[in-house]
């Protein structure tokens, strides 16, 4: 196949933008993508961007710590059954 | 109850569980947004996994099995207490919701990551009221997604949905959230008005 027929467009490249961020692709679509990145400074910033804001929530809604004594409370149930 | 398990039972099953307790804890959270609630939902599904212990195949996904086990008890919480989105569902939201607002905004031009600054700027309640903007089903798949960083198969899994499933709402929700965490993070600080106070000039 000839490389230029291999090469995602922006639109081709934009409509794997979650399923790349994800890892979600197979390991040639992975790399399609991330050829096309290389070569267009638009499509890599707004990948960029976008996982910066998954990254962003997930470190936003994960700061939540599970009380100590929740897990004491848990084995006692347990071993009460 | 009569006790069915032996304590070789009980500590297998203890050794699997506790290690996922503090993201099913997150995950609780999140979906019934009260810590109360929380700590409630995560012990009836710990005891209710301890029950059905018997049923699971060692070697198998125990967190994934766990979870489906909690999420079910969620939905049945839900379905009894009829929980609706307290705020007006949202219209679709188009990609890079955040992006484009923060470009308008001017975000971008100061400030590496746009995103976080909106985002560390809101508080907690805030960040809660967002999430309950979103469909429950929609919820329950993006705060598995974004507490327990999980592949798409594994929260089909818990779900009990399909992966394509799994994927698009995901794709909408998370699309849906961004919206939602802009219009409340604008509510009470318009954000032009953080980029105002970060370049110095009162807002």
């Amino acid at each position: 196949m000839n490389p230029d027929e291999r090469r995602y467009t922006c639109e081709e490249t934009f409509r794997r933008l979650e399923d790349y961020v994800d890892r979600e692709l197979s390991a040639e679509e992975m790399e399609r993508v991330r050829e096309h990145l290389k070569t267009c400074e638009g499509c890599a910033h707004e990948f960029h961007f976008h996982e910066q804001t998954l990254q962003s929530l997930r470190n936003r809604l994960q700061r939540i710590a599970m009380p100590p004594a929740l897990l004491s409370r848990i084995t006692q149930a347990i071993r009460q059954e | 109850m009569q006790n069915r398990h032996t304590q070789v039972d009980t500590e297998a099953f203890e050794a699997l569980l506790l290690p996922v307790l503090p993201k099913a804890y997150g995950t609780a959270y999140h979906l019934t947004h009260s810590r109360d609630d929380a700590e409630d939902l995560v012990q009836e599904a710990s005891l209710q996994a301890y029950r059905a212990f018997h049923t699971f195949q060692p070697g198998t996904n125990f967190k994934a099995w766990f979870f489906k086990i909690l999420i079910n008890l969620f939905r049945n919480h839900c379905r009894k207490r009829k929980r609706e989105p307290e705020i007006a569902p949202l219209d679709d939201a188009p990609d890079l919701y955040l992006y484009s607002q923060t470009a308008q905004t001017g975000l971008h031009k100061d400030h590496d990551n746009p995103a976080e600054l909106v985002l560390e700027q809101m508080t907690e309640a805030q960040i809660r009221r967002a999430i309950t903007a979103l469909p429950n089903e929609y919820q329950i798949v993006c705060i598995l997604y974004f507490i327990n960083e999980l592949a798409y198969q594994e929260i089909a899994d818990m779900v009990g949905v399909p992966v394509g499933t799994v994927r698009s709402r995901l794709h909408r929700g998370r699309k849906l959230l961004q919206k939602s965490l802009w219009h409340v993070a604008n509510e009470e600080t318009p954000l032009s008005n953080l980029k105002l106070s970060y370049e110095g000039t009162p807002a």
